[in-house]
């Protein structure tokens, strides 16, 4: 009799499942697939060959893959190798409170052709809940003044550490990583600043008086610790991170996913005072050979040419900063740009820093098992972005780093309390 | 007035063309753009970023790219870049005779992101590229249990022949036995499988079929006898290895990232039946692109008990050129190659060489083919991912048919006094 089991049933989209199949004949090879509709429909498919032992067991936390989507041990590589149907869709959770992801795990024979594969019913299937959320964390939309965004309120009583979450470059209003730190205990705000509701569609500057204001929100909020507040940013959104962190004493821990140590593209403004950007040049993009574009280089031209001023004064800064780099970035030269930042600051006596650096991570690094997302198309420009990364050392980057940051937070946003005799 | 120029013109598809940009500003960034539409009207562009110099002066032989498909000096960068816009289409010339491919060269002077092909340039050239010379004739043949295409090169002849095998995409493919006529070599393009009343499917490889066809090349009054050679490539090349092996007519055979060792199917020759080394459909890996490897897929022909299935090099009694691409996602080449030179020399033979390309991928083609780095396949549902770095595979494919053509010359034109 085989069985297929998988435990937690359903659990939060960063931890992890234990998947076990029994009752196969000794040494049987047999197929693992994974798939998920996503609340578009769009479907998303992984698989994997695995060999049982002698007892007719397959052990996902001891047993090797042979071949697939990955190979060797990944107990969880059925999640972070599923791939879209459609070429380049990238996984993304819209509602991230009222349901969950549900992963069909399902288990084939393996003497089945690939091509049979869509027709035949599985040996045994089971389905899982992935949710972005932990019950009890409260999601309240917020339009206080000019901000727009969405605060997530750990459940329980007291005061937590306050985070502001910050994407990138797409713009928009991204709830998922936010919603999982407050199911770690953080009160998370994330905030859109541009291309959401009544935020401008294609901002020709930067306010940085906007993330003031944020933050001024954050710390007037009840359920938030102080007297600090920290942010998790990646990308153009790394960029006003680091930003904040040197205007804003408040803010006392920044994590800077894959950003630049330099403002990009469009200039930014702090109380009347303009600072210009460095200009892309786009006779640097590269195109690789699946066609998609690379911009790790385009920034090359105006750095050369620009003296230290032209850099981020990140040894202004109060707080403390976790570099986060994939060091297959092909979209910034992340892991330059992270070195030159904390170059900067040993260069001034500062070691407020850690710099985190994965071989074969790209730019788009995620909570956990995500997908990686390699490339994505632009319609605009008729062009699709190369964000870099290798599957399997991609996964490793996200589980390792997503623990990282949550410790980092903690240590530099809770005050430890010594008891003292 | 500037001027945009691209010598020659009409060209066969493996001579380089001179591009050239006169007349503009000094030191302007310029966008050059190629584009070509394939027979079944699948579109396939490239594009590139150079900076004029001093005297508003762009000459592709010196000076580099900065961005776009490629990066550097490579005068026909615009040619092998070239990508389709629909995922894994293999540029493939069908009608080898009678038509090329136009090649649209277009200038912009501008740079950006932008998709140049909704611009008006301000200077366009359209070059051919042709897979014939004139005088080259091509012959339908179907004699005996024979299906191919005849390419014979202008006048009276003899020429040497070759019997050019691709893979296991089946069909009879041409372009690069045409070429090699326009070079002046014999060539039978020979289809094995999935071609007029060829079976629909490969099973075995019968080598008396491949016999048979050798015979019939030497046959031929244009053809010059006693030997002929071969050239292959993937599954082609395994084949055109066993050819050597076996066929004393075979003199000298080229083979291109092929298995040294039978494979999937077994091998038959009169008598002689060799088994196939065992494929492991659980190795199967699947790319980031959806494109399935194959790299492991394969038993290890180095293994004790797949020895038998291992092709008896040192019996091969002409010379042999293995040629390898070192990124290959298909075949384990290298390894291959190398255990066949080993045999070899176990043998106290040194009748074969290895050329090894860091960078090339499985589908090493004639020079200035755009990289496929993955293509349908009849029996999976996914494409097959070939490999390759797009700058390293066109230096390789630039290189390798230089040595191609000479290794042929070599061991197939007999001595002959030249005035």
């Amino acid at each position: 009799m085989i069985q297929l089991t998988a435990t937690p049933a359903s659990a939060l989209v960063d931890e992890p499942v234990h998947i076990r199949a029994t009752g196969l004949s000794p040494f049987q090879v047999v197929i693992l697939q994974a798939s998920l509709a996503d609340e578009k429909g769009n479907l998303f498919h992984s698989q994997a060959y695995y060999k049982a032992n002698e007892a007719g067991e397959v052990d996902l936390q001891q047993a090797p893959s042979l071949g697939g989507d990955y190979i060797g041990v990944h107990p969880m590589g059925l999640f972070w190798s599923l791939k879209p149907e459609k070429f380049l869709m990238k996984l993304v959770k819209k509602d991230v409170v009222n349901s969950p992801f549900l992963v069909q795990i399902k288990l084939y024979d393996s003497n089945l052709q690939l091509t049979d594969i869509a027709t035949t019913a599985p040996k045994v299937s089971l389905t899982l809940e992935r949710w972005y959320v932990a019950p009890g964390v409260k999601r309240i939309q917020v339009r206080e003044g000019p901000l727009r965004g969405t605060l997530f309120l750990p459940p329980g009583e007291g005061r937590f550490p306050g985070i502001i979450d910050l994407f990138g470059g797409i713009g928009g209003l991204i709830e998922y990583r936010a919603s999982l730190l407050a199911s770690h205990g953080f009160v998370s705000l994330a905030l859109a600043y541009f291309n959401y509701e009544d935020l401008p569609a294609q901002p020709e500057k930067t306010e940085l008086d906007y993330f003031e204001e944020a933050v001024n929100f954050l710390l007037r909020h009840p359920k938030v610790l102080g007297p600090g507040i920290g942010i998790v940013s990646i990308s153009k959104g790394a960029e006003i991170g680091l930003s904040m962190a040197i205007h804003l004493k408040q803010v006392t821990a920044t994590v800077l996913i894959n950003g630049p140590n330099f403002i990009l593209g469009i200039p930014q403004v702090y109380h009347g005072q303009i600072s210009k950007p460095l200009a892309l040049s786009p006779q640097s993009l590269s195109i690789n050979a699946l066609g998609l574009a690379e911009f790790q280089h385009s920034f090359e031209e105006a750095r050369r040419e620009a003296s230290e001023t032209s850099l981020l004064p990140i040894e202004k800064a109060h707080g403390h900063f976790l570099f986060i780099v994939g060091e297959d970035d092909k979209n910034l030269n992340s892991k330059v740009y992270a070195e030159q930042a904390t170059q900067q600051l040993s260069r001034y006596g500062k070691n407020n820093w850690t710099l985190l650096s994965y071989p074969g991570a790209g730019h788009l690094l995620e909570p956990p098992y995500s997908p990686l997302c390699c490339a994505s198309e632009i319609s605009s420009l008729h062009l699709s972005i190369h964000w870099g990364g290798e599957v399997t050392p991609h996964a490793a980057a996200q589980e390792h780093s997503w623990k990282e940051i949550q410790k980092f937070l903690r240590k530099h946003l809770v005050p430890v309390v010594t008891s003292q005799l | 007035m500037f001027q945009l120029t691209a010598t020659p013109a009409s060209a066969l598809a493996d001579e380089p063309v001179h591009i050239r940009v006169t007349g503009l500003p000094p030191l302007q960034l310029v966008t050059l753009t190629a584009s070509l539409k394939d027979e079944k009207g699948n579109v396939f562009r490239s594009k590139a970023f150079y900076k004029t110099n001093e005297v508003g002066e762009l000459d592709l032989m010196k000076a580099p790219a900065f961005g776009g498909d490629y990066v550097g000096v490579h005068p026909m960068g615009l040619f092998w870049s070239l990508k389709c816009q629909k995922a894994f289409r293999r540029l493939l010339k069908q009608d080898v005779m009678n038509s090329p491919f136009w090649v649209t060269l277009n200038l912009y002077d501008t740079v950006g992101l932008q998709d140049f092909s909704t611009e008006e340039p301000i200077a366009s050239q359209v070059v051919q590229r042709w897979f014939s010379a004139p005088g080259v004739q091509r012959v339908q043949v179907r004699e005996g249990r024979v299906r191919g295409a005849l390419f014979l090169p202008p006048g009276e002849g003899p020429f040497p022949g070759v019997i050019d095998l691709f893979g296991g995409r089946g069909g009879l493919v041409e372009f690069r036995a045409s070429l090699l006529a326009a070079h002046g070599l014999a060539v039978l393009a020979l289809a094995y499988f999935a071609y007029e009343d060829l079976p629909e499917l490969l099973q075995e490889i019968d080598l008396e079929y491949f016999e048979e066809a050798a015979n019939l090349l030497l046959a031929h009054p244009k053809v010059q006898t006693p030997g002929i050679g071969v050239i292959s490539v993937s599954k082609g090349a395994e084949i055109g290895l066993a050819m050597a092996c076996f066929l004393k007519q075979v003199v000298a055979t080229v083979c291109i990232n092929g298995s040294t060792a039978i494979c999937e199917f077994p091998l038959r020759y009169k008598d002689l039946v060799i088994a196939p080394i065992p494929t492991f459909m659980e190795r199967l890996q699947f790319d980031i692109s959806g494109a399935v490897r194959l790299l492991h897929y394969r038993g290890d022909p180095r293994d004790k008990v797949n020895q038998r299935s291992v092709l008896p090099v040192e019996k091969a009694q002409g010379s042999i050129l293995f040629i390898v691409g070192e990124n290959d996602e298909c075949s384990k080449s290298r390894e291959y190659a190398e255990q066949a030179l080993h045999q070899l020399q176990n043998h106290g033979r040194n009748n074969g060489r290895m050329l090894v390309y860091p960078g090339a991928g499985h589908l090493i083609e004639p020079p200035y083919a755009p990289l496929c780095y993955a293509s349908p396949n009849l029996k999976l549902s996914s494409p097959l991912l070939w490999g390759g770095e797009p700058t390293a595979h066109a230096t390789a494919q630039e290189h390798s048919w230089g040595e191609i053509l000479k290794f042929f010359r070599q061991h197939l034109i007999q001595a002959r006094s030249k005035l």
